[in-house]
Protein backbone atom coordinates (compact mmCIF):
# COMPACT_ATOMS: atom_id res chain seq x y z
CA UNK A 1 0.00 0.00 0.00
CA UNK A 2 1.29 2.90 -1.03
CA UNK A 3 1.40 6.37 1.51
CA UNK A 4 -1.63 7.62 -1.09
CA UNK A 5 -3.75 5.07 -0.52
CA UNK A 6 -2.64 4.63 3.08
CA UNK A 7 -3.58 8.68 3.60
CA UNK A 8 -7.37 7.81 1.60
CA UNK A 9 -8.10 4.83 4.15
CA UNK A 10 -6.85 6.80 7.67
CA UNK A 11 -9.24 10.35 6.41
CA UNK A 12 -11.68 8.08 5.00
CA UNK A 13 -13.70 8.03 8.53
CA UNK A 14 -13.53 11.68 8.29
CA UNK A 15 -17.38 12.66 7.61
CA UNK A 16 -20.15 15.21 8.74
CA UNK A 17 -22.83 14.27 10.34
CA UNK A 18 -24.69 17.85 9.90
CA UNK A 19 -27.61 17.74 8.31
CA UNK A 20 -26.95 20.73 6.22
CA UNK A 21 -29.83 21.38 3.41
CA UNK A 22 -32.49 22.98 5.98
CA UNK A 23 -29.60 25.54 7.29
CA UNK A 24 -28.35 26.11 3.80
CA UNK A 25 -32.15 27.55 2.81
CA UNK A 26 -32.76 29.27 5.82
CA UNK A 27 -29.09 30.97 6.17
CA UNK A 28 -29.11 31.01 2.05
CA UNK A 29 -32.37 32.81 1.84
CA UNK A 30 -32.39 35.45 3.96
CA UNK A 31 -29.26 36.30 3.46
CA UNK A 32 -28.37 36.19 6.95
CA UNK A 33 -24.62 37.23 7.71
CA UNK A 34 -22.08 36.50 10.60
CA UNK A 35 -22.04 39.53 13.25
CA UNK A 36 -18.14 41.52 12.62
CA UNK A 37 -16.58 43.28 15.06
CA UNK A 38 -16.59 46.88 14.02
CA UNK A 39 -13.07 47.35 12.86
CA UNK A 40 -10.96 50.24 14.52
CA UNK A 41 -11.60 53.22 12.79
CA UNK A 42 -7.96 53.83 12.99
CA UNK A 43 -5.34 51.90 15.27
CA UNK A 44 -2.16 53.37 15.30
CA UNK A 45 0.26 50.55 15.89
CA UNK A 46 3.57 50.27 17.43
CA UNK A 47 5.07 46.90 17.08
CA UNK A 48 7.84 46.19 19.10
CA UNK A 49 8.54 42.83 16.92
CA UNK A 50 11.52 40.74 18.94
CA UNK A 51 12.41 37.59 16.84
CA UNK A 52 14.07 35.32 19.41
CA UNK A 53 17.15 33.30 18.37
CA UNK A 54 16.65 29.69 17.47
CA UNK A 55 14.97 27.53 19.98
CA UNK A 56 14.22 30.80 22.12
CA UNK A 57 11.28 30.54 24.35
CA UNK A 58 9.56 33.50 26.45
CA UNK A 59 9.20 32.47 29.81
CA UNK A 60 8.06 35.41 31.37
CA UNK A 61 4.71 34.53 33.08
CA UNK A 62 2.46 37.82 33.26
CA UNK A 63 -0.51 36.23 34.23
CA UNK A 64 -2.40 36.66 31.67
CA UNK A 65 -4.86 34.15 29.25
CA UNK A 66 -3.46 32.22 27.13
CA UNK A 67 -4.78 30.94 23.99
CA UNK A 68 -4.08 28.56 20.83
CA UNK A 69 -4.70 30.33 17.46
CA UNK A 70 -4.17 30.31 14.34
CA UNK A 71 -2.94 33.88 12.53
CA UNK A 72 -1.84 34.77 9.03
CA UNK A 73 2.08 35.44 9.84
CA UNK A 74 3.92 36.47 7.20
CA UNK A 75 1.39 35.18 4.49
CA UNK A 76 0.92 32.03 6.17
CA UNK A 77 -1.02 30.68 8.26
CA UNK A 78 0.56 29.67 11.48
CA UNK A 79 -0.57 27.95 14.78
CA UNK A 80 0.30 30.61 17.42
CA UNK A 81 0.14 30.26 21.46
CA UNK A 82 -0.41 34.15 22.41
CA UNK A 83 -0.68 35.45 25.60
CA UNK A 84 -2.03 38.95 26.88
CA UNK A 85 -1.03 41.24 29.71
CA UNK A 86 -4.10 43.05 30.36
CA UNK A 87 -2.14 46.43 29.12
CA UNK A 88 -2.69 46.33 25.54
CA UNK A 89 0.38 43.92 24.92
CA UNK A 90 0.66 40.15 24.02
CA UNK A 91 3.40 37.73 23.50
CA UNK A 92 3.14 34.84 21.22
CA UNK A 93 5.43 31.89 20.08
CA UNK A 94 5.17 30.12 16.92
CA UNK A 95 7.25 27.43 14.92
CA UNK A 96 8.37 28.80 11.51
CA UNK A 97 8.68 26.16 8.31
CA UNK A 98 11.52 24.48 9.86
CA UNK A 99 10.03 23.76 13.09
CA UNK A 100 12.45 26.33 14.91
CA UNK A 101 10.61 28.17 17.29
CA UNK A 102 10.20 32.02 17.87
CA UNK A 103 8.55 33.91 20.20
CA UNK A 104 7.42 38.25 19.25
CA UNK A 105 5.74 40.72 21.70
CA UNK A 106 3.59 43.63 20.34
CA UNK A 107 1.32 45.69 21.54
CA UNK A 108 -1.14 49.10 20.30
CA UNK A 109 -3.11 51.98 21.07
CA UNK A 110 -6.87 53.01 19.85
CA UNK A 111 -7.53 56.34 19.90
CA UNK A 112 -11.76 57.48 20.54
CA UNK A 113 -12.80 60.38 20.57
CA UNK A 114 -11.25 63.65 21.50
CA UNK A 115 -8.05 61.75 21.00
CA UNK A 116 -7.93 59.79 23.95
CA UNK A 117 -5.40 56.90 23.53
CA UNK A 118 -6.25 53.66 25.26
CA UNK A 119 -4.38 50.14 25.18
CA UNK A 120 -6.14 47.75 22.85
CA UNK A 121 -8.42 44.97 24.08
CA UNK A 122 -7.13 41.32 23.50
CA UNK A 123 -10.02 41.02 20.70
CA UNK A 124 -8.34 44.17 19.19
CA UNK A 125 -5.08 42.62 19.45
CA UNK A 126 -6.03 39.40 18.09
CA UNK A 127 -7.81 41.34 15.19
CA UNK A 128 -4.16 43.58 14.47
CA UNK A 129 -2.23 40.43 14.43
CA UNK A 130 -4.70 39.67 11.27
CA UNK A 131 -4.04 43.30 10.27
CA UNK A 132 -1.68 44.36 7.88
CA UNK A 133 1.49 44.30 9.26
CA UNK A 134 4.63 46.53 7.49
CA UNK A 135 8.13 44.57 7.82
CA UNK A 136 11.50 46.38 7.20
CA UNK A 137 13.49 43.73 5.76
CA UNK A 138 17.06 43.17 6.43
CA UNK A 139 17.54 43.69 2.09
CA UNK A 140 16.27 47.11 2.59
CA UNK A 141 12.74 46.51 1.10
CA UNK A 142 9.77 47.38 3.01
CA UNK A 143 6.96 44.92 2.40
CA UNK A 144 3.36 44.98 3.64
CA UNK A 145 1.72 41.32 4.75
CA UNK A 146 -1.98 41.21 4.49
CA UNK A 147 -3.24 37.46 5.51
CA UNK A 148 -1.94 35.88 2.13
CA UNK A 149 -0.95 38.53 0.45
CA UNK A 150 2.67 40.30 0.16
CA UNK A 151 3.04 43.90 -1.35
CA UNK A 152 6.73 45.68 -1.63
CA UNK A 153 5.93 49.29 -0.94
CA UNK A 154 9.39 50.11 -1.13
CA UNK A 155 9.53 52.11 -4.07
CA UNK A 156 5.69 54.04 -2.93
CA UNK A 157 6.95 56.13 -0.04
CA UNK A 158 6.70 60.25 -1.08
CA UNK A 159 8.40 62.10 2.12
CA UNK A 160 8.50 59.54 4.52
CA UNK A 161 4.81 58.72 3.79
CA UNK A 162 2.88 56.02 1.49
CA UNK A 163 -0.36 54.83 1.00
CA UNK A 164 -1.76 51.59 0.38
CA UNK A 165 -5.27 49.87 -0.19
CA UNK A 166 -5.88 46.61 0.72
CA UNK A 167 -8.62 44.31 -0.19
CA UNK A 168 -9.24 41.20 1.33
CA UNK A 169 -12.77 39.04 0.87
CA UNK A 170 -14.18 42.06 -0.66
CA UNK A 171 -13.46 44.70 1.96
CA UNK A 172 -10.99 47.09 1.54
CA UNK A 173 -8.92 48.94 4.02
CA UNK A 174 -6.91 52.05 3.26
CA UNK A 175 -3.54 52.02 4.69
CA UNK A 176 -1.21 54.91 5.71
CA UNK A 177 2.36 53.92 6.27
CA UNK A 178 4.79 56.54 8.05
CA UNK A 179 8.52 55.34 6.97
CA UNK A 180 10.01 53.82 10.50
CA UNK A 181 7.23 55.68 12.17
CA UNK A 182 4.34 52.97 12.49
CA UNK A 183 1.00 52.98 10.35
CA UNK A 184 -2.51 53.68 10.62
CA UNK A 185 -5.29 51.40 8.14
CA UNK A 186 -8.90 52.42 8.41
CA UNK A 187 -11.62 50.89 6.77
CA UNK A 188 -12.96 53.97 5.67
CA UNK A 189 -10.69 56.61 4.61
CA UNK A 190 -6.92 57.30 4.66
CA UNK A 191 -5.53 58.34 8.21
CA UNK A 192 -3.30 61.61 8.26
CA UNK A 193 -0.18 60.58 8.90
CA UNK A 194 0.33 64.09 10.99
CA UNK A 195 -2.14 62.28 13.75
CA UNK A 196 0.24 59.07 14.54
CA UNK A 197 3.62 58.65 15.77
CA UNK A 198 5.14 55.55 17.01
CA UNK A 199 8.20 58.10 18.07
CA UNK A 200 8.13 59.94 21.20
CA UNK A 201 7.01 63.51 21.22
CA UNK A 202 9.38 65.85 22.90
CA UNK A 203 7.87 67.07 26.44
CA UNK A 204 6.20 70.32 26.23
CA UNK B 1 -22.10 25.86 -18.96
CA UNK B 2 -23.34 23.91 -16.21
CA UNK B 3 -24.62 23.85 -12.67
CA UNK B 4 -26.02 21.39 -9.88
CA UNK B 5 -29.23 21.63 -7.75
CA UNK B 6 -27.92 23.07 -4.16
CA UNK B 7 -29.13 19.82 -3.02
CA UNK B 8 -27.67 17.57 -5.81
CA UNK B 9 -24.23 19.53 -4.86
CA UNK B 10 -25.03 19.40 -0.53
CA UNK B 11 -24.90 15.40 -1.42
CA UNK B 12 -22.17 15.21 -3.36
CA UNK B 13 -19.52 17.41 -2.06
CA UNK B 14 -20.59 17.48 1.51
CA UNK B 15 -18.01 14.80 2.94
CA UNK B 16 -15.08 15.83 0.73
CA UNK B 17 -15.37 19.65 2.15
CA UNK B 18 -15.74 18.91 5.86
CA UNK B 19 -12.28 16.95 5.38
CA UNK B 20 -10.87 20.42 3.61
CA UNK B 21 -12.46 22.43 6.06
CA UNK B 22 -11.21 20.02 9.19
CA UNK B 23 -7.97 20.01 7.93
CA UNK B 24 -7.63 23.77 8.66
CA UNK B 25 -10.09 24.33 11.99
CA UNK B 26 -9.39 21.22 13.49
CA UNK B 27 -12.58 20.62 14.86
CA UNK B 28 -15.85 19.35 13.75
CA UNK B 29 -18.32 21.80 14.50
CA UNK B 30 -16.04 24.70 13.00
CA UNK B 31 -15.61 22.81 9.33
CA UNK B 32 -19.15 21.91 9.61
CA UNK B 33 -19.85 25.84 9.69
CA UNK B 34 -17.60 26.52 6.97
CA UNK B 35 -19.35 23.96 5.03
CA UNK B 36 -22.50 25.33 5.64
CA UNK B 37 -21.17 28.80 4.87
CA UNK B 38 -20.11 27.88 1.55
CA UNK B 39 -23.47 25.86 0.71
CA UNK B 40 -24.88 29.20 1.70
CA UNK B 41 -23.23 31.12 -0.58
CA UNK B 42 -23.40 28.52 -3.40
CA UNK B 43 -27.05 28.76 -2.96
CA UNK B 44 -27.57 32.58 -2.69
CA UNK B 45 -25.03 33.28 -5.48
CA UNK B 46 -26.47 32.11 -8.84
CA UNK B 47 -23.04 31.27 -10.68
CA UNK B 48 -22.50 29.03 -14.00
CA UNK B 49 -19.73 26.44 -14.14
CA UNK B 50 -17.46 25.61 -16.51
CA UNK B 51 -17.70 21.87 -15.82
CA UNK B 52 -17.67 19.68 -12.56
CA UNK B 53 -14.56 20.47 -11.94
CA UNK B 54 -14.42 23.80 -12.14
CA UNK B 55 -17.41 23.42 -9.61
CA UNK B 56 -15.50 21.79 -7.58
CA UNK B 57 -12.69 23.66 -7.20
CA UNK B 58 -14.96 26.80 -6.75
CA UNK B 59 -16.89 25.09 -3.36
CA UNK B 60 -12.96 24.04 -1.99
CA UNK B 61 -11.96 27.77 -2.31
CA UNK B 62 -14.82 28.96 -0.97
CA UNK B 63 -14.75 26.53 1.93
CA UNK B 64 -11.15 27.15 2.39
CA UNK B 65 -11.89 30.87 3.05
CA UNK B 66 -14.49 30.33 5.19
CA UNK B 67 -12.46 27.71 7.44
CA UNK B 68 -9.52 30.27 7.57
CA UNK B 69 -12.23 32.75 9.18
CA UNK B 70 -13.32 30.47 11.29
CA UNK B 71 -9.98 29.38 12.56
CA UNK B 72 -8.59 32.27 12.75
CA UNK B 73 -11.78 34.22 14.79
CA UNK B 74 -11.55 35.25 18.06
CA UNK B 75 -14.72 34.82 18.14
CA UNK B 76 -14.40 31.00 17.65
CA UNK B 77 -16.56 29.56 19.54
CA UNK B 78 -16.30 25.65 19.08
CA UNK B 79 -13.14 24.54 21.15
CA UNK B 80 -13.39 20.63 21.46
CA UNK B 81 -10.33 19.36 20.40
CA UNK B 82 -9.17 17.02 16.96
CA UNK B 83 -7.87 14.63 19.75
CA UNK B 84 -11.43 14.00 20.60
CA UNK B 85 -12.80 13.69 17.42
CA UNK B 86 -10.27 11.23 16.63
CA UNK B 87 -11.24 8.78 19.62
CA UNK B 88 -14.58 8.71 18.09
CA UNK B 89 -13.71 7.73 14.43
CA UNK B 90 -14.11 4.11 12.90
CA UNK B 91 -9.83 3.20 11.54
CA UNK B 92 -9.96 0.58 9.49
CA UNK B 93 -6.72 -0.45 10.68
CA UNK B 94 -4.89 0.57 14.36
CA UNK B 95 -2.40 2.57 12.43
CA UNK B 96 -4.46 4.44 10.39
CA UNK B 97 -4.80 6.53 13.72
CA UNK B 98 -1.34 7.17 13.57
CA UNK B 99 -1.36 8.77 10.14
CA UNK B 100 -4.36 11.08 10.94
CA UNK B 101 -2.12 12.18 14.57
CA UNK B 102 0.73 12.70 12.29
CA UNK B 103 -1.22 15.09 10.21
CA UNK B 104 -3.16 16.54 12.02
CA UNK B 105 0.20 17.87 13.93
CA UNK B 106 1.61 19.30 11.20
CA UNK B 107 1.52 22.82 10.95
CA UNK B 108 -1.71 24.64 9.22
CA UNK B 109 0.65 25.80 6.04
CA UNK B 110 1.55 21.72 5.13
CA UNK B 111 -1.89 20.28 6.65
CA UNK B 112 -4.21 21.44 3.67
CA UNK B 113 -1.53 20.93 0.90
CA UNK B 114 -0.74 17.11 2.00
CA UNK B 115 -4.58 16.71 2.22
CA UNK B 116 -5.56 18.24 -1.38
CA UNK B 117 -2.11 15.91 -2.56
CA UNK B 118 -2.98 12.99 -1.11
CA UNK B 119 -6.51 12.47 -0.64
CA UNK B 120 -8.17 14.86 -3.46
CA UNK B 121 -5.64 13.71 -5.61
CA UNK B 122 -4.59 16.82 -7.04
CA UNK B 123 -1.22 17.96 -8.62
CA UNK B 124 1.10 20.77 -7.47
CA UNK B 125 -0.36 23.10 -10.14
CA UNK B 126 -4.10 22.22 -9.69
CA UNK B 127 -3.38 23.23 -5.72
CA UNK B 128 -1.68 25.99 -6.72
CA UNK B 129 -4.61 27.39 -8.83
CA UNK B 130 -6.74 26.62 -6.36
CA UNK B 131 -4.80 28.26 -2.76
CA UNK B 132 -3.97 31.07 -5.67
CA UNK B 133 -0.33 29.84 -4.41
CA UNK B 134 2.49 30.63 -6.48
CA UNK B 135 3.49 26.40 -7.92
CA UNK B 136 6.91 26.82 -6.26
CA UNK B 137 5.82 27.50 -2.78
CA UNK B 138 3.17 24.14 -3.02
CA UNK B 139 6.17 21.99 -4.12
CA UNK B 140 7.65 23.34 -1.16
CA UNK B 141 5.08 22.77 1.82
CA UNK B 142 4.10 19.02 -0.07
CA UNK B 143 8.31 18.53 0.45
CA UNK B 144 8.89 19.82 3.93
CA UNK B 145 5.22 18.36 5.10
CA UNK B 146 6.46 14.65 3.26
CA UNK B 147 9.57 15.45 5.18
CA UNK B 148 7.83 16.26 8.79
CA UNK B 149 5.25 12.98 8.21
CA UNK B 150 8.20 10.82 7.94
CA UNK B 151 9.86 12.23 10.83
CA UNK B 152 6.94 11.34 12.71
CA UNK B 153 5.52 8.00 10.98
CA UNK B 154 9.12 6.49 10.10
CA UNK B 155 8.44 3.43 8.57
CA UNK B 156 5.04 4.00 8.56
CA UNK B 157 5.49 6.55 5.78
CA UNK B 158 7.18 5.69 2.59
CA UNK B 159 10.16 7.73 1.13
CA UNK B 160 9.48 9.78 -1.86
CA UNK B 161 10.58 12.02 -4.34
Amino acid sequence: MNNKERYQRSFSGVRTSRDYGKGVYEMGDTQRKRARLPRLAAVCLALGLVFGAAGAVYAADVGGIQRQIEIWFRGELTDVTIEFNGQGEYRMEFQDAEGVTHSQGGGGVAYEAFGRERPLTEEELLETLNSPDVRYEDDGRVRVYYYDQVMDITELFEDGVCYVKLIHDGEELYMTVKYRDGYAASSRHYVDPGTFSTKKRPAE
Amino acid sequence: MMRLTTTETVEKYKDTLFRIAFHICRCEADADDAVQECFCKYHTVRMEYESEEHLKAWLIRVTINFARNIATSFWRRNRESWEEYMAEMPFEEPGDSDVFEAVMTLPARYRLVIHLFYYEEYSVKEIAEILETPVNTVKSRLSRGRKLLKKKLKEEWQDEQ
